[in-house]
């Protein structure tokens, strides 16, 4: 099995040390578009999908195998096994947060900083603990996801997913990027949406970076303060933008933050796109 | 762009003048009055302008909403966390959303279903400056959609459950067919050592009864017709395992037919008349032992079943059909009385001339045969003229 086409895996950059940028529920790695090559003279820049997102080999999504996170964490460290990747800096998003949290505890040598942009051990509200959702909301989202799946049967893959530079090419494509098998999608946001990490945060050694926006819906700040309490060496910056993913809303205070974190100077001027 | 064309004349003539109350739109009343909800909102979704038909639709003041309230609060909360997932990375990336469905919360907290078609526009830096977004009810088009959606899981638990049945079924078959193997395997011991000592029996002692003579006999008959049965039931289950491992193959009837034929000499088919024709059609494609055993049942059942008295004769022809081929066998033998034992005729060990000597099998795999061709048979028969069996095969 190939794991570097199984995860779509993109490489770019120049530097010793590599950086691995790992999307969140609902996108792909399109999502970097505005970060990653920020990093792309300090780090080789390791992009991915998900298997089950993006182009990745959806026929390798197998239910009953990526039923927890950990499978997908598996994944991550095959990837990084395969390119002899050590002591990366795992970028998170959303999910992947914790995805890079379970990599970290089973291969502490691999990992070696964590950036967790958006992060939340456990989206439902417990006893003494507010993720933010209740059951229902989630069986709601599932609802709002089928009825936007309507008509078009999964294994999508458009062409503009092979040239995100060129938009002009979605012109025939509605909302082109970040398609997935709507089968899929329904299983991973169950997958996401029902994960309980909290057990694992304490045994996280490496040293972490929280990217909190200060407004998330599906990330409120009491999650942020309870991750930088359980994870042993954290650090939480709240970045003042609105929404859940700070690298496209707020793509400077995100890269400025991350080079604070990963001790760099500060980041080149801002590129505007 | 197409090269401008001159303008026909048509085209230059000028314009009727029409009445300007009703051509000059307001536009201010067009916004607010619109078929459809429009609004504005920060990139982060707060409102900052709303037209009246979306307020309308929410049962809510401007002032409840604009600079207080964001887009993506006014959906369920599954759609706002749809939105936030979805549809808010999508707008940063390629600038626009199409058609994405969501139901928006009212005031009194009842549901709107609505599509969304959004859009980013940006400042001089490139910067994300404003979304506007157009809602457009589709409370109708939301009730097929959703019977859409429930015929379908339907279809999917309906496609999942014959799937479970199917297996089971085949599972059951092939118990049966294993049970059949060995419940004939173990009888066909004990049958056989009884036929032995039976014989042994009759040679050694001596019998008083008058009776004897004629209770011997039946015996012996019952016997036969016991290892017959067996016989029988061993045949039909060594068949099925062997089509299973037989591939299709083109053959020839004429060649086959003769061949069995032969075979049938000791049934007396010397004294038979048989007529072939395949030249309409002179090949089919099927498993060998599947076309073999279904024509040797039939001949040999043609045969068998002859009219004491009458010289039998047996017609076997081919020739093409609606999306395949037919196979006639006609006799002009006892015939079968249809009106009673239509019901029975292709069940195993079911007989209707106990005074030929026969286990119940024949009709029966043959029967099971043309099914396994996907094809079906036909039977025709009048009692003391003859039977005629059509079989339809696809080709």
């Amino acid at each position: 099995m190939d794991v570097l086409r199984r995860n779509n895996v993109t490489v770019s950059g120049a530097g010793t040390q590599a950086m691995v940028l790992v999307h969140g529920f609902g996108c792909d790695q399109h999502m970097w578009r505005l970060v990653a090559p920020a990093f792309e003279a300090h780090y080789r820049v390791v992009l991915l999908d998900l298997v089950g997102a993006g182009q990745s080999e959806l026929a390798a999504y197998e239910p009953a195998h990526y039923n927890t996170l950990a499978a997908h964490a598996a994944d991550v460290l095959q990837v990084l096994a395969t390119l002899n990747l050590h002591d990366v800096v795992f970028v998170g998003h959303s999910v992947s947060a914790m995805i890079g949290v379970l990599a970290a505890i089973a291969e502490p040598a691999r990992i070696g900083r964590l950036v967790l942009v958006a992060p939340s051990p456990r989206y439902l509200n417990d006893a003494g603990y507010t993720g933010g959702f209740e059951p229902a909301d989630i069986d709601e989202l599932l609802q709002a996801m089928d009825s936007n799946y309507l008509g078009w049967s999964g294994a999508i893959t458009p062409v503009i997913m092979g040239h995100p530079e060129r938009p002009e090419l979605s012109a025939e494509l509605n909302n082109s990027f970040c398609r997935t098998d709507p089968t899929i999608a329904r299983h991973f946001a169950r997958v996401t949406f029902l994960a309980d990490n909290r057990a694992d945060l304490p045994l996280v050694s490496t040293p972490a970076l929280i990217l909190q926006c200060a407004h998330d819906a599906l990330a409120p700040l009491a999650v942020g303060y309870y991750l930088q309490q359980h994870l042993p060496a954290a650090e939480l910056v709240i970045l003042d933008t609105s929404g859940h993913c700070p690298h496209l809303s707020a793509p400077q205070a995100t890269v400025a933050a991350m080079f604070h974190f990963l001790g760099l100077a500060a980041p080149p001027p801002d590129e505007r796109r | 762009m197409l090269p401008r064309r001159p303008m026909s004349a048509a085209e230059e003539e000028e314009l009727p003048a029409l009445d300007l109350r009703l051509t000059a739109e307001n536009l201010e009343d067009l916004y607010e009055q619109a078929p459809c909800g429009y609004c504005s909102c920060l990139p982060d979704g707060t409102l900052v302008k709303t037209n009246q038909t979306l307020l309308s639709w929410l049962g809510y003041a401007r002032e409840q909403l604009v600079a207080r309230r964001c887009l993506q609060e006014l959906f369920t909360v599954g759609g706002r966390l749809h939105y936030e997932s979805f549809c808010a990375p999508l707008l940063l990336l390629q600038g626009q959303v199409r058609e994405i469905s969501y139901q928006l919360r009212r005031a009194d907290g009842t549901t709107l279903p609505v599509l969304l078609n959004a859009q980013l526009l940006r400042d001089a830096d490139g910067q994300p400056l404003l979304i506007r977004a157009t809602l457009f009810d589709i409370t109708e088009r939301r009730k097929y959609e959703q019977e859409l959606l429930r015929a379908r899981a339907e279809a999917d638990a309906h496609r999942a459950l014959l799937t479970a049945k199917n297996e089971q079924l085949t599972r059951i078959n092939g118990e049966l067919d294993n049970f059949v193997y060995t419940a004939s395997h173990d009888l066909k011991q004990p049958a056989s050592n009884m036929q032995g000592l039976f014989e042994e029996l009759k040679r050694t002692a001596t019998f008083h009864d008058p009776e004897a003579a004629p209770m011997l006999a039946m015996f012996d008959d019952a016997l036969r017709q016991i290892l017959g049965t067996i016989e029988g039931m061993t045949e039909v289950v060594q068949l099925q395992r062997q089509l299973d491992q037989v591939p299709r193959e083109k053959i020839a009837l004429q060649a086959i037919t003769e061949e069995i034929i032969r075979n049938l000499q000791p049934l007396q088919a010397a004294a038979v008349d048989f007529s072939l024709d395949f030249r309409a059609v002179p090949h089919l494609r099927m498993p060998r032992p599947a076309l073999h055993s279904l024509l040797y049942n039939l001949l040999s059942n043609a045969v068998k079943y002859a009219l004491p008295g009458r010289r039998p004769q047996v017609w076997v022809r081919s020739a093409p059909a609606a999306g395949g081929l037919v196979l006639t066998v006609r006799d002009n033998g006892r015939g079968i009385d249809l009106q009673r034992h239509g019901q029975d005729l292709f069940q195993l060990f079911r007989r209707f001339h106990p005074e030929v000597p026969g286990s119940g099998v024949g009709l029966y795999l043959v029967n099971r045969l043309v099914r396994q061709a996907n094809g079906h048979l036909e039977v025709a028969s009048v009692v003391n003229e003859g039977t005629t069996f059509r079989i339809f095969l696809p080709s």
